[in-house]
């Protein structure tokens, strides 16, 4: 299976709570694989299956929505 | 120079309206995190309110001060000379352009503290990066940005007219800086900015004469508009060569000498001032674009989706450096916000078809949507009519009649696929017509919505109601 992992700059962090919130959002996300955030660095990775997500995809999370006070660009 | 590269979330070349809307929406969306990089030159806010909309219509508002009490249209009004002072006009209009380039530019930017200003010329050296130079060419430093704008804006362009340099010219970013009215000045050029800076001249006292390469004024609107308006401009006093265009000028003992070559033969105009208005070139010939793979039209505007993305991923633009129809401050506003949004993840698309667009004349012309041509052109066939103001009671009250509202429908289901106004107030009963449009409004939703009478708006109602009824056989106020 081929697997990406794409960087995101994740803002409205402040805590530890808001780690766990985003990353159990992009876990539940079909075609992520696996998600790593940095709270201090205001960034993510996240391994997705390019077959079933894209990386544009991964903005369109539940979490990143509108009226969220999360918001995430891609890096790369 | 520093070889360091410094990082940014967000790169913006250029610092005006498209950028700053950008830049904004970018820091409200991030809660200010976003780091943001922001790269130009000249005075911040860019062409409209430097050189553009703020001091052209400030200019053309004191020359109507001037010109229409000398002009009344109403019985028992006699004709009144308004004292004036040209000289501090324009001092008063620089003045103004610096208090809202320091309300509405300078003193926003000094709000966000996450956006950090370079004063310079940006240019590609990768997809992620630019360099910057100071305008002497000296290398400054160079930033990289996840997610990079293109929004440095538009240029006059200078035809290669023979004799011209030498002569000397204005053009719309230069003449907010005479204090003298030219006594006669020769407009090559008869769009909207060429329209707009005549008439102000014309109502101050200069002598006009306008020199423009196609047949009809105006060709974005309908035809009828550009027939009226030019008519008006001639009862006003000034002179138009049609189909014509300037082969050489010189400069003679007092005077500039233009030479024009028409349909009838050559003809020499002698002028105190020249104003080239020929349009406007995209400033992207110095951003090295192909080092980031994007790609631009044969004009230099840059290729992008309506999601205002570019060739290159990462890479957006906007503002009138991108390749399309209109260019505007609103829509480049506009993009800037879509540009910036679609980073964060939305879906949005930038709508032309239902952008405004205005000519400031007086009367004013204004349209959204398309011609009743270019509609027939696209679709067959289409519905249209035209209202002339001579039969709307609020603009005979007022003796405002020279002027029209055209509406194209489809004729499939009656939907507004276009409105054209020309009108004193078009640039704000144009509105009407945008709802409309971006809405898909029915003849029938105009005519049963309130207008108040008598009023300018009502002749949108009154065009409205002439798709289903003869107007000559309507009372006043029929629903």
């Amino acid at each position: 299976m081929e697997e990406k992992k794409v960087k995101l700059r994740i803002y409205g962090m402040t805590c530890d709570d808001c780690v766990r919130t985003i990353s159990s959002s992009l876990k539940k996300q079909p075609g992520v694989l696996d998600v790593k955030i940095s709270l201090q660095e205001g960034t993510g990775e996240v391994k997705i299956e390019p077959a079933g997500l894209s990386p544009e995809g991964i903005l369109k999370n539940q979490v990143f929505s509108k009226g969220s006070h999360y918001k995430a660009t891609l890096v790369e | 120079m520093s070889e360091e590269i410094k990082h940014f979330d967000l790169v913006i070349l250029g610092h005006g309206a498209a950028a700053f809307s950008a830049g904004i929406k970018a820091s409200e969306l991030s809660s200010g995190e976003m780091s943001i990089a922001m790269i130009g030159t000249g005075p911040l806010g860019g062409t409209c309110v430097n050189v553009g909309c703020v001091p052209s219509k400030y200019l053309l508002e004191a020359s109507h001060r001037v010109f229409r009490p000398k002009h009344p249209k109403m019985e028992g009004i006699y004709e009144t000379n308004v004292v004036h002072d040209f000289s501090a006009v324009m001092k008063g209009l620089r003045s103004y352009v610096k208090q809202a380039r320091e309300s509405k530019y300078v003193d926003v930017m000094r709000s966000y503290e996450n956006v950090a200003l370079y004063e310079g010329l940006a240019r590609f050296t990768d997809r992620k990066t630019v360099e910057i130079s100071d305008p002497k060419g000296k290398k400054i430093g160079k930033v990289s940005g996840s997610n990079i704008l293109i929004a440095t804006g538009s240029r006059p362009s200078i035809p290669n007219i023979d004799g011209l340099n030498d002569a000397g010219f204005l053009t719309s970013d230069t003449i907010w800086g005479i204090d003298e009215l030219p006594s006669s000045i020769a407009i090559v050029g008869g769009g909207a900015i060429g329209l707009e800076i005549g008439q102000a001249l014309l109502h101050f006292g200069s002598s006009v004469t306008v020199i423009e390469a196609l047949d009809s004024l105006l060709p974005q609107t309908e035809p009828e508009i550009g027939s009226a308006i030019r008519a008006l401009l001639e009862k006003e006093g000034m002179k138009f060569y049609m189909k014509a265009r300037v082969s050489s000028v010189h400069k003679s003992s007092k005077n500039k000498i233009v030479e024009v070559i028409t349909h009838k033969g050559r003809e020499r105009v002698e002028v105190d001032e020249i104003l080239v208005a020929t349009g406007r070139l995209p400033n992207t010939d110095t951003l090295n674009l192909d080092a980031a793979g994007i790609k631009t039209d044969p004009r230099g505007q840059v290729l992008t989706e309506r999601s205002m993305k570019t060739t290159s991923p990462g890479i957006y633009a906007a503002g009138d450096c991108v390749s399309k129809r209109l260019f505007l401050e609103t829509l480049a506003a506009r993009e800037g916000v879509i540009a910036v949004s679609n980073m964060f993840g939305e879906d949005l698309r930038i709508d032309y078809d239902s952008s405004t667009w205005a000519v400031f004349t007086y009367p004013q012309i204004a349209g959204v949507g398309m011609t009743e041509n270019e509609f027939s052109r696209k679709n067959g066939s289409c519905s249209c009519r035209t209202f002339p103001l001579s039969n709307l009671t609020k603009a005979s009250i007022i003796g405002e009649t020279e002027g029209l509202i055209k509406i194209t429908v489809d004729p499939k289901d009656n939907r507004v696929v276009g409105m054209h106004i020309m009108a004193p107030n078009a640039t704000d009963i144009i509105t009407e017509g945008a709802y409309a449009v971006q809405n898909g409004y029915k003849i029938n939703d105009i005519i049963a919505t309130s207008h108040i009478f008598p009023s300018m708006s009502e002749g949108i109602k009154n065009a409205a109601q002439s798709f289903i009824r003869d107007l000559s056989m309507m009372s006043c106020c029929m629903e």
